[in-house]
């Protein structure tokens, strides 16, 4: 090319190219403007002897220019077609990004277990990657789906509401997990106003409807739309969204899996969980208890305190232990507790009751035993009478005002193994202030220490106990797990479950004048029993 | 979750009338079972043996899965018709069948007379 | 100011003394008549009750109320606050909309210390938050299953140990995994909280109050896809110093033990409680070496033995051994540089606090 841009000499390839140069225009009209730039400086005198890389098309191919200039003022460009490098590079790029968005997907998606989580997350992603807006529709109960709204850089909102899928094309049939409509073929015009998120710019350009696959059946549908201003969804954006549904309804419908998992769980155990104790007729009673795995909720443990039908007559106390550990131990633990809930009006008579346990327990087809204890409580005055049984079970301590750590002398047979079931029950007085503690063989048999593998054992938990004098029932059940704990360290352990009966110290009567000091009186008690 | 302690073994012998089993480690959820399915095996209705004595000497703890085996032990001997010994006791082993007043049942032996529990050697 | 002041200090002093006598019925009373002084329940619950409670930790370092009177005194402060403030309506159901918003508030595993956390759910509940407050011992399985559960705003976790923090550092980061931010508050996490920030936490909170106002301020949740392990937040762990003292901690306080009865002749005069409240006292040694191996901050460490040196001349154990034990320690563990290091330090402040002979065995 000459200093005006005239065409000199071109090459078979070139006159192809640019039929116009070849005619001889001046400058040629279809010289595309990037090569006429470019020629202007390398021959417009600015002394530029090099051009970076350039590059641009012609038509619809796509060329690197090489300028080679001559001394006479001419310069010779060579062209060298580039597109299908460059189309290729195109490819890979998106590539690239799909691999980095469905990456951000799984793992966004995958950190939650929660629906309605999920859901948000899904359709914020989808307008913030593959649209401009996204409608996520989940079925819910009856006509009414649900509805989750969802603009590029905007909040994402849900509604429930009552809809028509037919009124969107290719939404009922995503809905039944049908192939989905392609794109090109959905009228942008046929979109409902309920399908189209507030504040959506101007009307809808191009759609795409594409099902959220599930276990089996579809679990929702994903609506996508662009406005009329922008470049409409291709085949492959199409392809692309199915993808990113197929990832999105992989994660939804594992949270909905968890979440009736765990609902369903939480329904079976909620009869098997510990319950909560306080105080009654005068009594107090607290319970704790941690299963063997902390992942568990339940297990072989349990207590119970039924009350006595009014102040006058005795409350029961059972806390017992099955063999075994988990699940399958509690189910046993429920059953036993259902038999002597029923066992109740007979509780004056604790051997009775014990027996008939135990019939119950032989009749069914388990092999497990059951170890417990039965405590008697009723308010006599300012004290507490305790009728105890042991069956197979460690002996219930009282904990004295003075400190002592007195170990109950009742002992029996466990329940559930042999055909008949002997025990002694032993009868105790609770002075106000003083405690007595049922505990299951968990506390005593937590192996660990300063040195590691050693036994917490019975002597230990009364030595521990001599400095716990005079604390309420829930700080008493409370102290027993901490020290069992830090006995236990990081070791495993078996179900463990303590039961503290109070003798209150201070009567509603002590805050008269402020005066009455239930301390103090504790302490006239404690050193002259 | 109940890992078999690694150390536990069951050494069978059998003399003339008695079958022997010599119980050693942790006798828990996991170990247990092996012992039962160990006498189950070998006490089938029609036995020889009179007696089944299990050796304690180098048992290292047992819990209430382990009592729960002990149990089922007893009621396949008693169904086989044959009695059942517990020979050379630990003291934790004594004191669980105290507390749970399971030791005249397994055995027979009425527990004010009580054997001393290293006797019985075999 | 100085009249609610006033007001504030003397229902704390009648707290004080109810809480000291057990007495809960006494205690509900004085919240009441402070209520109808004219304090908010804010003031009630932070400035008596709290106060109280930290009363109660510092008399028992003193050795002026015995482990039963502290457990005692928190039971009576529980009770006063339950009755000062019955219990909120169920935390689930459709209350979400018309509260500030919903946050978890949990004690880090192991953490028996639940009071804190308490008062914390108080105060927020007060400021209008639906709290689900999931009480001391709580593994953290359960609380992740409760965060899926409950799509919580923030997650709220406290801790009075030290010990603790490695198990609060994986509750953080799981908590962050499933998309909780996590507030990190309680004296485990240092009074300038350098500790939340080592172990990850998105917020430290000094207060319940700091707390609240955080959570007004609003809490980004973090970036799921960044989940990352211990080593990412704290890379000296990559030295297995930490792990080193973990795992072989009981025989580190045996031979310890043994090293001592050879040093110190009083030793063989010992009971067999003494000799076990020795090797307790060298098991929280070990303990907290541990942790400030975990967060590398041998100032955490040497803290600890200075408030241990004076918990037990508080109860008249001399403090005098405690350089040597720490030097057995370290003998034990030289080829261990942070830990040695630690170790010496350690023992070379309790002596000079103590004025004692750092008694270098090596």
């Amino acid at each position: 090319m000459d200093r005006d841009g005239g065409i000199v000499e071109a090459n078979t390839a070139a006159r192809a190219l640019l039929p116009a140069a070849a005619g001889g225009d001046r400058p040629p009209e279809d010289l595309p403007d990037w090569l006429a730039d470019a020629h202007r400086r390398m021959s417009g005198g600015l002394g530029v002897t090099r051009l970076d890389a350039l590059s641009g098309a012609i038509g619809e191919r796509l060329f690197e220019a090489y300028p080679t200039p001559s001394t006479d003022g001419d310069v010779v460009w060579w062209l060298i077609d580039d597109t299908e490098r460059r189309q290729a590079e195109e490819i890979l790029r998106s590539e690239q990004e799909r691999a980095a968005i469905l990456s951000e997907v799984s793992s966004t998606l995958l950190s939650s277990l929660n629906v309605a989580h999920c859901t948000e997350a899904t359709a914020r992603l989808a307008a913030c990657h593959l649209a401009d807006a996204a409608v996520l529709v989940t079925p819910a109960q009856g006509p009414c789906f649900s509805l989750t709204y969802a603009r590029a850089g905007g909040p994402v909102t849900q509604v429930l509401r009552a809809i028509e899928p037919a009124t969107v094309p290719g939404l009922a049939e995503a809905l039944q997990g049908l192939p989905p409509i392609p794109t090109q073929w959905i009228d942008p015009g046929d979109i409902p106003p309920w399908a189209i998120p507030e504040g959506f710019a101007g009307p809808v350009g191009s759609v795409i409807v594409t099902p959220l696959p599930g276990r089996g059946t579809a679990d929702g549908a994903l609506i996508l739309l662009r406005p009329g201003t922008a470049r409409a969804f291709s085949e492959s954006e199409d392809g692309f969204a199915r993808l990113f549904a197929a990832r999105a309804g992989a994660a939804l419908s594992a949270a909905r899996l968890y979440t009736e998992q765990a609902g369903i769980t939480a329904t079976l155990i909620r009869d098997l969980l510990p319950p909560q104790l306080g105080g009654v007729h005068g009594v107090e009673y607290a319970g704790r208890y941690r299963p063997a795995r902390d992942d568990e909720r339940v297990g072989g443990d349990f207590y119970d305190v039924h009350p006595g039908a009014d102040p006058s007559r005795e409350s029961l106390v059972v806390l017992g232990d099955v063999a075994g550990k988990g699940l399958d131990a509690a189910v046993l633990t429920g059953k036993i507790r259902n038999s002597l809930h029923t066992l109740l009006p007979l509780s004056h008579d604790h051997e009775y009751v014990l027996n008939l346990l135990n019939a119950a327990l032989l009749r069914s087809r388990h092999s497990r035993f059951v170890t417990l204890v039965l405590a008697s409580a009723r308010r006599r005055g300012v004290r507490v009478r305790l009728r105890l049984t042991s069956a197979g079970h460690p002996p219930p301590l009282v904990v004295r005002g003075d400190g002592r750590v007195e170990e109950s002398g009742t002992y029996g047979d466990l329940v559930g193994a042999m055909p008949t079931v002997s025990a002694r029950t032993v009868e105790t007085v609770l002075a106000p202030g003083e405690t007595c503690l049922l505990y299951t063989d968990g506390i005593t048999e937590a192996r660990g220490g300063p040195l590691g593998g050693e036994l917490y054992g019975s002597e230990r938990l009364k030595r521990d106990l001599t400095g716990c004098a005079g604390m309420p029932a829930e700080a008493l059940v409370e102290r027993v797990h901490m020290l069992a704990a830090q006995w236990l360290g990081q070791g495993r352990h078996d179900d463990m479950a303590v039961v503290a009966i109070s003798a209150p110290r201070a009567g509603p009567l002590a805050v008269v004048n402020g005066e009455g000091r239930p301390g103090k009186t504790r302490k006239r008690q404690g050193r002259s029993s | 979750m109940t890992t078999p302690s690694p150390d536990f073994s069951l050494v069978v012998t059998a003399v003339p009338d008695a079958l022997i089993v010599e119980v050693a480690g942790d006798l828990d959820r996991g170990t247990g079972e092996k012992l039962i399915r160990t006498v189950a095996e070998r006490l089938t209705p029609d036995t020889a043996f009179r007696r089944l004595r299990l050796d304690f000497r180098h048992l290292t703890w047992i819990d209430s899965m382990g009592l729960s085996a002990l149990l089922m032990v007893h009621h396949h001997a008693d169904t086989a018709g044959v009695g059942l010994r517990l020979d050379r006791r630990p003291d934790f082993l004594e004191r669980l069948l105290d507390l749970t007043g399971t030791f005249t049942y397994l055995t027979g032996i009425p527990r004010a007379a009580g054997e001393v529990p290293d006797a019985g050697a075999g | 100011m100085t009249d609610s002041g006033n007001a504030t200090s003397e229902v704390r002093d009648r707290l004080w003394e109810a809480v000291l006598d057990g007495d809960a019925h006494q205690a509900a009373a004085v919240l009441h008549r402070g209520l109808d002084a004219g304090l908010d329940k804010e003031t009630l619950l932070l400035d008596t009750v709290g106060g109280v409670q930290e009363k109660v930790g510092l008399e028992w370092a003193a050795n002026r109320i015995t482990v039963a009177q502290e457990h005692a005194a928190t039971a009576v402060n529980e009770r006063a606050v339950t009755a000062l403030l019955p219990p909120a309506p169920a935390a689930d159901g459709p209350e979400r909309g018309r509260s500030r918003g919903r946050v978890t508030v949990a004690c880090v595993d192991g953490e028996w210390h639940a009071f804190p956390a308490r008062l914390v759910t108080e105060v927020l509940q007060l400021r209008g938050w639906q709290v689900d407050y999931l009480g001391p011992q709580l593994p953290g399985s359960h609380l992740i299953a409760h965060l899926h559960h409950t799509r919580a705003d923030a997650a709220l976790l406290s801790s009075s140990l030290p010990a603790r923090l490695p198990a609060a550092h994986a509750m953080i980061a799981a908590c962050q995994a499933v998309g909780v931010p996590v507030m990190a508050g309680g004296r485990a996490f240092g009074l300038d909280g350098r500790y939340a920030r080592a172990c990850g936490a998105d917020r430290w909170a000094p207060d319940a109050r700091a707390a609240a106002a955080a959570l007004e301020a609003g809490m980004a949740a973090p970036d799921p896809t960044a989940a990352r392990q211990a080593v990412d937040d704290l890379p000296h762990l990559a030295d297995q110093e930490y792990t080193m003292v973990v795992k072989s901690r009981p025989q580190l306080i045996e031979r310890t033990l043994a090293d001592l009865d050879k040093h110190l002749p009083a030793m063989e005069l010992y009971t067999d409680v003494q000799r076990e409240r020795t090797a307790e006292d060298y098991a929280f040694i070990v303990d907290f070496l541990a942790t400030a191996l975990y967060v590398d901050d041998a100032g955490l460490f040497t803290d600890f033995l200075l408030w241990t040196a004076e918990v037990l001349q508080a109860r008249s154990v001399s403090a005098r051994c405690l350089p040597s034990g720490l030097n057995l320690l370290a003998r034990q563990l030289h080829d261990f540089p942070r830990a040695t290091a630690m170790l010496r330090g350690g023992a070379a402040a309790v002596a000079a606090r103590f004025d004692s002979d750092p008694g270098d065995t090596t």
